[in-house]
């Protein structure tokens, strides 16, 4: 059984960096994408910046199949209600009561760049990024261990509760109960393939937090890692760098140093 | 190395105790096994040994439960943990789900024990190697087959080098190819570690193999405790509900029938069968 | 009853699961489907209530074709009792959750009643009745799954490792409900790793591995193969293995088998 993450091993410097340096990068993307006043600043992002980096992190065709599967959507759909239903002048096209117009074409594509690079920014931080290391980082700067705990196992369990829900439906429907139909039945169909999936999920629970108190999971006193994560002084100041570019990128934003 | 004296524990809401004025002791480096029919309440004795009795399933105790020299009701499970291990049934369900590598799931414990980094590397390496999970270290352990997420259970719990391993029913949801891997593991164990262990089982041509002795458990109470040829032979085991070897119960049987007049020690495992009926034949 | 033509069965990551499978059942056939975890065994026998449909070939229920058949069609015939009963109880008492079955297949309410009180009969749970399943032992549960399906009274029955987690006494309770299948005809399929029991109640075994079936045969040339034995994670069960040992060449399913051929055995020794 496979875990749901996009983590894909290579040996390349980018994957080498420590997990809050990738955090960085990739939040300066974010932050980019959401203050840079012109769209295609906002694409020269993703072209210039992000595809670049995944090329570097050797996980560039990952990172171009993930990415533009999933903007199409709010591309199309982003098209459709702006192009239509935002105020405009210019009419590309009339159908019928409705005109397309050009004022809110610009205004879907500035907002699919944006969600493109905010997409594909967490897609390369996942792509080259092992979530345990990343929450290792982050408990390590003071995030609690049960929250990193519970991200972490959430991740991994989520396939399993797929698959049981599959069982689950396969042996009620082997017991003749029908799953199709109009909504009535359908709604009546929902009682006894979600009510095992709870109480079994729950039996579960308890079983895993004995596993883990026999672990020493809720044991006083300091902790180890088996892991350590390689850190340098120019990683460090890259970091309070980005930082400090972010904040002026918000700043500029919201005092209006920067238009169009 | 554990050691009850009239212990008893009633689950909170029930009238009758789960565990019922139990008495025995398992000494060090000893490899025992309990049998007992479906809630005879092995689980609960296997969970109180482990200390989660009082300490996460909550109830009524009275008695005394020493393992390892620790009063367990006294102790927290924060402490226990090293000290006692405990492996149960679904092998799934004891993966902690916060580690992406057989390696690091190995090396949970010990981190939470605070142990050294150099020291932790050398117990997990050779606790994989030891484990047969040496060539799987960097696999997901969701990506294991049934036995090897069991063999990795184990390993987890034995890299903290515990005194006392408690197995709750580790291969009854294994099918025979990862019931045979987790056996072996278990044999290896008895040779080589100091390690006491104590085993809930229903196969008993599993236990017969290599147990000191076995624990009988029937309505919360101990019923028998002795060495595997006279107790898992006994027809008390079947009495109560416990399924004996096709062995005993061909001999029981052939015996019944008057087919075989003279034997009075029924076999246990194929190797007696064999010899007890070569010998009739004759 | 069950006909597979060259059925091939591929799951959606690529796993060829099922590899040109051909298989006929008999209505009253007693079956051991067994061989290691991942085998395909129950792939095959899900399609045997339509919960899945053949790629490429077909699979024929009381001659006709379950691609076109709803899986709740099927139900009518092909009763499958799951492997975990925690999978599937949901009903706030027992009996609701064995009348579940029968009332889906439209039984009326003097039915579905009888039905369900001599399943909960059948696997000795009549007492608890009117109880939480979840308040149950794990192996009540166990007990319950199966009476829930039993109680749909289908002509075909497989059951997914049906003595798992269960002592003699449930493992009894199994063994008579299977008889009262016997007696009534039903065909019943047992996926299995516990060949102890298997041998003590079908006639045929299917040895399977890799997608495909590897022997399909009675108890005595089932255990033959030492190598395919090994190839499906299969030990020969415990009667089997004592027979052989003494030399005996027939092959015992019960205790009962087996001291008739350890007698005959005996006599031919010693005249």
């Amino acid at each position: 059984m496979s875990t749901p993450t996009l983590y894909l091993p290579r040996d390349s410097r980018l994957h080498h960096l420590h997990p809050l340096t990738k955090l960085a990068l990739i939040g300066l993307a974010i932050v980019a994408g959401a203050t840079l006043p012109v769209t295609l600043w906002v694409i020269a992002v993703y072209l210039l910046i992000l595809m670049p980096l995944a090329a570097w992190g050797k996980v560039l065709p990952a990172f171009l199949r993930s990415s533009l599967l999933l903007i199409w959507p709010f591309a199309l759909s982003l098209t459709l209600i702006q192009g239509f239903f935002a105020p405009g002048e210019h009419i590309l096209l009339q159908l019928g009561p409705l005109s397309l117009k050009l004022e809110g074409i610009q205004l879907a594509a500035d907002y699919t760049a944006r969600i493109l690079v905010w997409l594909s920014a967490v897609i390369l931080l996942m792509l080259i990024t092992r979530p345990d290391q990343l929450m290792l980082a982050l408990t390590e700067r003071g995030l609690p261990r049960q929250i990193g705990y519970i991200i972490l196992t959430a991740l991994q369990i989520i396939p399993r509760f797929q698959q049981r829900a599959e069982t689950i439906l396969d042996s009620q429907r082997a017991r003749g109960l029908e799953t199709e139909g109009n909504l009535v039945k359908r709604l009546r169909a929902l009682v006894p393939l979600v009510a095992p999936l709870i109480l079994s999920s729950i039996l579960e629970l308890d079983e895993r937090a004995i596993a883990l108190e026999a672990r020493g999971f809720t044991r006083a006193g300091p902790r180890t890692s088996l892991t350590t994560l390689k850190d340098t002084a120019p990683q460090s100041a890259f970091r309070w760098l980005s930082l400090i570019v972010m904040l002026l990128l918000i700043l500029a934003r919201a005092a209006g140093w920067m238009t169009a | 190395m554990i050691r009850l004296e009239r212990f008893s524990f009633t689950y909170p809401g029930e009238d009758q105790p789960a565990l019922s004025d139990l008495s025995f002791e398992v000494p060090a480096g000893q490899f025992y096994g309990l049998v007992g029919p479906n809630g005879a309440g092995k689980s609960t004795l296997c969970y109180a040994l482990a200390g989660m009795i009082p300490h996460y399933f909550k109830g009524t105790l009275s008695g005394s439960l020493t393992v390892a020299e620790i009063d367990i009701a006294q102790s927290s499970l924060g402490e226990l943990a090293g000290t006692i291990g405990l492996v149960f049934q679904n092998p799934f369900n004891q993966i902690s789900g916060s580690r992406f590598s057989v390696r690091g799931e190995v090396a949970l414990g010990l981190e939470n024990l605070g142990v050294p980094r150099d020291q932790i590397t050398d117990q997990v390496d050779e606790t994989l190697e030891q484990s047969g999970l040496a060539d799987l270290g960097e696999r997901s352990p969701f990506a294991l087959s049934g036995g090897q997420q069991q063999r990795l259970a184990i390993a987890s719990i034995l890299v903290m080098q515990p005194a006392v391993l408690i197995l709750d029913e580790p291969t009854s949801q294994l099918d025979p190819v990862g019931t045979s891997e987790v056996y072996a593991l278990l044999h290896q164990l008895v040779g080589q570690h100091e390690t006491t262990v104590l085993i809930a089982e229903h196969k008993l041509e599993r236990l017969a193999e290599f147990t000191d002795n076995v624990l009988v458990l029937n309505q919360g109470r101990l019923l028998a405790n002795g060495p595997p040829k006279t107790v898992l032979t006994d027809p008390l085991i079947e009495e109560i509900g416990v399924q004996p070897t096709r062995y005993t119960q061909a001999a029981r049987q052939a015996r019944a029938r008057g087919l075989i007049l003279k034997k009075d020690e029924f076999p246990l495992t194929l190797q007696d069968a064999q010899e007890f009926f070569d010998d009739a034949a004759v | 009853m069950l006909r597979f033509e060259s059925v091939h069965f591929t799951y959606p990551g690529g796993v060829e699961a099922l590899i040109d499978l051909s298989l006929s059942i008999e209505q009253g056939e007693r079956i051991a489907l067994v061989g290691e975890n991942g085998a395909g065994k129950s792939t095959l026998a899900k399609h045997m209530n339509g919960l899945l449909k053949p790629g490429r070939g077909r699979v024929l229920v009381n001659g006709e074709d379950t691609r076109r058949k709803t899986v709740a069609q099927l139900a009518h015939i092909v009763g499958y009792v799951f492997q975990n009963p925690d999978e599937q109880l949901f009903s706030n008492t027992v009996q609701d959750e064995v009348a579940f079955g029968p009332r889906n297949l439209g039984f009326s309410p003097q039915e579905v009643e009888e039905m369900v009180r001599s399943a909960l009969e059948a696997v000795g749970l009549q007492a608890a009745a009117s109880e939480h399943p979840y308040d149950l032992l794990p192996a009540q549960r166990k007990l319950l799954g199966i009476a829930s399906v039993y109680a749909m009274d289908t002509p075909v029955l497989v059951l997914d490792e049906p003595t798992m987690g269960l002592d003699l006494h449930g493992t009894r309770m199994v063994s008579s409900l299977l008889a009262d299948c016997f007696s009534a005809g039903k065909t019943v399929i047992l996926i299995s790793h516990d060949l102890d029991f298997c041998a003590e109640h079908v006639e045929r075994y299917i040895i399977m591995a890799d997608g495909a079936v590897q022997l399909d045969a009675g108890i005595d040339s089932a255990f033959d193969d030492p190598g395919l034995l090994e190839r499906a994670g299969l030990e020969p069960p415990q009667l089997a293995r004592l027979a052989r040992a003494l030399g005996i060449q027939e092959t015992p399913g019960t205790v009962v088998d087996f001291l008739a051929m350890w007698e005959k055995h005996r006599r031919r020794r010693s005249s």
